[in-house]
């Protein structure tokens, strides 16, 4: 694939025709009868097509001369392809088109175009469609499983399962990256294995998605080096290596390389850490690109509690101490012996202090991430420890530490992870009823990406892979069908409905893994030693009743023909796992769903929508306006924007859905630029009192200074 | 330019320590508080993240957009060495005087920006060429003198007006530029970057024009006929001036008709900022709605972190949490 795009900008037209851009932009501006042009999203969308796509196509006769120049070319894989017939192919991809699928927003189909679909080498005309491209997914993950292809050919092309960018982006194409979405790597406290990390960045990034490492574990800046004090340069210059190793690599020009670190709350640097992203930091120290992430223990909400210092440890000498690194101690718990053990170097700062400065950097640039470390391990049911998140804050799975030769080598191979992305849009789902196997069709696509998935490049994580075969499945839409079924956000019946449809997902996606174990006659490794295997993970399901608490919420599930699972299901449920066990380590996560949402015509992930009108911006793209699924005259008062919202309401949404989910769920909090620190401080903690496990970014919004707007432009009309 | 003496706004004619406790005017507070959380400098943004779009544009692009920066950023540098502090003796209160000591500096901050952006997508030579052409370019040396010329002569109300013109009005032919690439997906960054212009550029003008306004109405009639005479007047003569700018710049990639829309746009703009009414019918001012619609001042795009800083955040105000705030 040539890194070059389709050159996007149209010729002006002589006539009177607008061009897309302008159709699209359009919706920014009130009609001239004061209302939403939304008619003129959809010309855009049909303009597009007939300006710029069509034209742009490369025309084939048949569907056989289509796939035997595309083999022949080396566009597609041709072993991939063989595991068919020529005749099941052809069938696959007339059920694909009979659907007629329309984009329903100029942004979808420019994002689809723009991103995803095939194009020549030269990247100037296209060799694809929605339909072929869903056909490719389908019959990649399918392996010649022919009734898997055709039910993922009717999830996907219905709407009801979107594969995560790297898996939509990549299927059945000869040149291209890794299935996978999301990285996450331990670095410890030696010259070899930040070595290695490098080399990691720069392998996962040209192959595959986003990469985080933790850095708790390396010695503070100052440490000692071979005993001798003030050695060390900390953890800083690491951060400037990786941002430089992720901008160099990115996977053949489709995706930006991306990473994130993520560093304990009580390690010696945190203050510097956060003061890369200062708007007035030195250049030498100011990180640009590369995301961050605080893991933030109990012990430290208590000590702010009682307005106390906290103490941050040398991680050096906790090591030396306790035998294990430091990410891999539980700070709460060993906070006090710490405290009074004379051999840890230690300083102070004040617990409040911190959390200020924490809330100050988020007003400033959005980072860092939180990851509530103590709520994540609470709920994990799988041995070991969580101690980072990814790049969107939403996976969380345990680790173990590699150590490494001389030469870089291993002495032994430990486990990071990796996991693939899939969301299914919600209101499709209700739409259709079927949500059993719609789940399973889904765990079944994402647990193929994992066994298919090749990362020899960096052990770790093909042994993590290889052993856990973790898998994330997101949801999207929530707002969008919420608002369209006329329920308020964040509202009592919006939170019932969040609750009854995680829990029903909860169990299907265990259901789907538990058939997938008995099937293949293996389980995840460490299944042993988990929750499941000694039952109690079951016991909140079936000791206690999840039935609706609204009658609209039990009538949307009447409607749909869903029904919710029994406690007698659960039973039965954790019988067969507590005797056959689960494929997949890890189910659940939810992604905030950027990209996919768009073509998905879906809200992002489960949080409120950012406008009624959204004005994206993304490198690719320049700025684009993406109007709220379903929003019509009529249900507007329901698409509330998540500024007006507020915080609360969606910390309640998402700690509804907390509990039923086995990994994280992105949370991005909307704040107006009136806010101060103490208004973010509050939220955080909020969240961690309700039991939510990580915080994505902070976003605000400033309104324009009255006397500056623009006249007649949405955005400016909060 | 004596015989236009105006009934001078009362000056301050000494200088006492500055309390923001006891304003005279609201509005002060109220921008200055807008203009410090909006404080920022161009190494925030990855305008690296641009080299691979810039490489994209042909070279006639290049070298407009080059010269189209060159333009804004003598714009800027004499807003920020003559035309904010020209403004700071006429101030009505310590405040306002503050408030322009803001602006002087954050002008000198977008000057600076440009530079940026020069520093990380183009070649020294482009940049020299493109340094020589403003200074021997006479539409843009002839903008230049128009408005240099009312800030040094002696009459405060047309200073401020000159300088109304200067940021709501002179600076839009170069930001159309940047707006159409980003809605267009190029140079994204950059766009980035000249919202954040953008947005103190709106502030300022409305500002200056508040101001104006103020001291317009304690003149009397024939004084009041006159400065609004003289503003049409220099309104026209930019005007003109512009459009030739315009098609010396825009010509060459068909855009100028578009920027001429957008030129009647902002003129109408500037006028509104100091109280008078617009100069240009409807008919002529139908921007490209592209345009149209990033132009909004409002920080509220929705970006995508991994390909850009965006343009929304701000300093945040600093406030300890209470006792209160940690019972759990």
């Amino acid at each position: 694939m040539a890194t070059t795009s389709v050159a996007p900008a149209p010729s002006r037209q002589a006539s009177q025709t607008l061009d897309y851009h302008a159709l699209n932009a359009m919706l920014n501006l009130y009609g001239a009868d004061g209302r939403l042009q939304l008619d003129k999203d959809r010309e855009a969308a049909r303009q597009y097509f007939l300006q710029h796509v069509n034209q742009n196509t490369v025309f084939f006769h048949s569907l056989e001369e289509k796939l035997d120049y595309l083999v022949e070319e080396g566009y597609y894989e041709a072993e991939m392809l063989a595991q068919y017939d020529a005749a099941f192919i052809k069938s696959l991809f007339e059920q694909a088109y009979a659907w007629k699928f329309r984009f329903s927003s100029f942004l979808g189909a420019f994002k689809y175009y723009t991103s995803y679909t095939l194009k020549t080498f030269d990247g100037k005309r296209y060799l694809e469609r929605f339909e072929d491209r869903v056909c490719m997914v389908a019959l990649t993950l399918a392996r010649g499983d022919e009734a898997l292809a055709q039910a993922l050919v009717e999830e996907i092309i219905n709407g009801r399962f979107q594969p995560a960018t790297p898996t939509f982006l990549n299927c059945g194409k000869r040149q291209r990256g890794e299935l996978v979405s999301c990285f996450l790597m331990r670095i410890e406290d030696n010259m070899e294995s930040i070595g290695r990390s490098i080399n990691s960045a720069l392998q996962l990034s040209k192959r595959g998605g986003g990469v985080a490492f933790l850095l708790s574990n390396i010695r503070e800046q100052g440490a000692p080096i071979k005993r001798i004090e003030n050695q060390s340069s900390g953890i800083i210059p690491i951060m400037k290596l990786l941002e430089d190793a992720f901008s160099y690599a990115n996977q053949l020009g489709a995706r930006q390389g991306a990473g994130a670190v993520y560093l304990n709350a009580h390690h010696p640097d945190i203050l510097h850490f956060m003061d890369t992203k200062r708007e007035n930091a030195d250049e030498k120290i100011r990180i640009k690109t590369l995301s961050m992430g605080v893991s933030i223990p109990d012990i430290t909400f208590e000590l702010a509690k009682n307005n106390e210092e906290m103490y941050l440890f040398s991680p050096y000498d906790v090591e030396q101490v306790y035998g294990v690194p430091f990410g891999d101690i539980s700070v709460t718990e060993k906070y006090h012996e710490m405290v009074a053990d004379k051999r840890i170097h230690k300083s102070r700062i004040n617990a409040r202090a911190f959390f200020q400065t924490l809330a100050e950097l988020q007003f400033e640039s959005g980072y860092p991430y939180v990851l509530f470390e103590d709520s994540a391990n609470r709920d994990n049911p799988i041995a070991g420890r969580i101690n980072m998140s990814n790049l969107c804050s939403e996976i969380l799975q345990v680790n173990t530490p590699s150590r490494y030769d001389e030469d870089l080598g291993y002495e032994h191979v430990g486990e990071d992870i990796s996991c693939n992305l899939g969301s299914m849009n919600i209101a499709k789902v209700m739409d259709s009823g079927a949500i059993g196997s719609s789940v399973e069709t889904a765990v079944r696509g994402l647990t193929a990406v994992s066994e298919m998935s090749n990362l020899s490049s960096v052990p770790s994580v093909a042994n993590g892979n290889a052993r856990s075969r973790a898998i994330g499945l997101g949801q999207m839409n929530l707002h969008g069908f919420l608002a369209r079924e006329h329920i308020y956000y964040g509202s009592e019946e919006g939170l019932d409905f969040t609750n009854l449809y995680f829990y029903t997902v909860a169990y299907h996606a265990l259901r789907a893994s538990n058939r997938l174990a008995i099937e293949k006659g293996d389980t995840f490794k460490g299944f042993a030693d988990s929750r499941y295997a000694d039952g109690s993970f079951f016991d909140k399901y079936t000791d206690d009743v999840w039935a609706p608490r609204t009658d609209k919420v039990k009538g949307l599930f009447e409607r749909s023909g869903i029904a919710l699972p029994s406690q007698d299901d659960w039973r039965e449920l954790k019988a067969s796992v507590m005797a056959h066990g689960l494929y997949n380590r890890n189910l659940q996560a939810i992604p905030p769903t950027g990209s996919i949402s768009y073509i998905n015509h879906a809200t992002s992930s489960i949080h409120p929508v950012a406008a009624k009108i959204e004005i994206r911006k993304e490198g690719k793209l320049g700025r684009a306006y993406y109007p709220a699924p379903y929003l019509n005259d009529e249900n507007m008062t329901y698409f509330q924007d998540a500024y007006e919202i507020g915080a609360e309401k969606i910390i309640d949404t998402y700690a509804e859905a907390t509990q039923h989910v086995d990994q994280g769920l992105s949370l991005t909090l909307f704040f107006p630029d009136t806010a101060t620190t103490r208004d973010i401080n509050r939220t955080q903690i909020y969240a961690w009192r309700k039991g939510i496990k990580t915080l994505y970014y902070i976003r605000l919004r400033q309104a324009a200074l009255a006397g500056t707007e623009v006249e007649g432009c949405v955005s400016c009309t909060l | 330019m004596t015989d236009m003496q105006a009934p001078a706004a009362p000056k301050l004619s000494r200088i006492d320590a500055i309390n923001w406790n006891r304003l005279q005017d609201d509005k002060d507070l109220e921008v200055w508080n807008r203009l410090t959380s909006n404080f920022w400098l161009p190494e925030k943004v990855p305008l690296s993240n641009d080299i691979q779009s810039w490489k994209t544009l042909t070279a006639e692009e290049q070298q407009l957009t080059i010269r189209v920066f060159t333009g804004l950023t003598l714009l800027d540098t004499i807003q920020s060495s003559v035309g904010a502090p020209s403004l700071m003796p006429d101030a009505r209160t310590p405040h306002e005087e503050a408030v322009y000591a803001n602006i002087t500096f954050m002008e000198a901050v977008h000057a600076r920006s440009y530079s940026s952006i020069f520093s990380t997508l183009c070649a020294t030579q482009d940049v020299d060429d493109a340094f020589r052409w403003s200074e021997e370019n006479p539409t843009l040396q002839a903008k230049s003198t128009l408005i240099l010329d009312r800030y040094y002569s002696d009459d405060p109300l047309m200073r401020k007006v000159a300088s109304v013109f200067l940021e709501s009005f002179l600076f839009y032919s170069g930001f159309f530029l940047p707006m159409y690439w980003s809605s267009h997906a190029k140079l994204t960054n950059t766009a980035d970057l000249i919202r954040l212009i953008i947005r103190d550029e709106a502030v300022h003008g409305y500002y200056i024009g508040y101001k104006f306004q103020l001291a317009y109405e304690e003149a009397t009639p024939e004084r009041q006929a006159e400065v609004k005479d003289y503003a049409y007047g220099l309104l026209m003569e930019l005007y003109d001036n512009e459009v030739k700018y315009t098609e010396s710049l825009y010509d060459g990639v068909g855009l100028t008709e578009d920027v001429k829309k957008f030129l009647h746009y902002n003129a109408n703009k500037a006028l509104m900022n100091l109280g008078f009414e617009a100069l240009f019918p409807d008919t002529i001012t139908d921007v490209d709605p592209t345009i149209m619609a990033a132009l909004a001042p409002n920080a509220d795009e929705n970006h995508d972190f991994f390909s850009g800083s965006g343009s929304s955040y701000v300093i945040g105000r600093a406030e300890a949490t209470e006792d209160d705030d940690w019972a759990f």
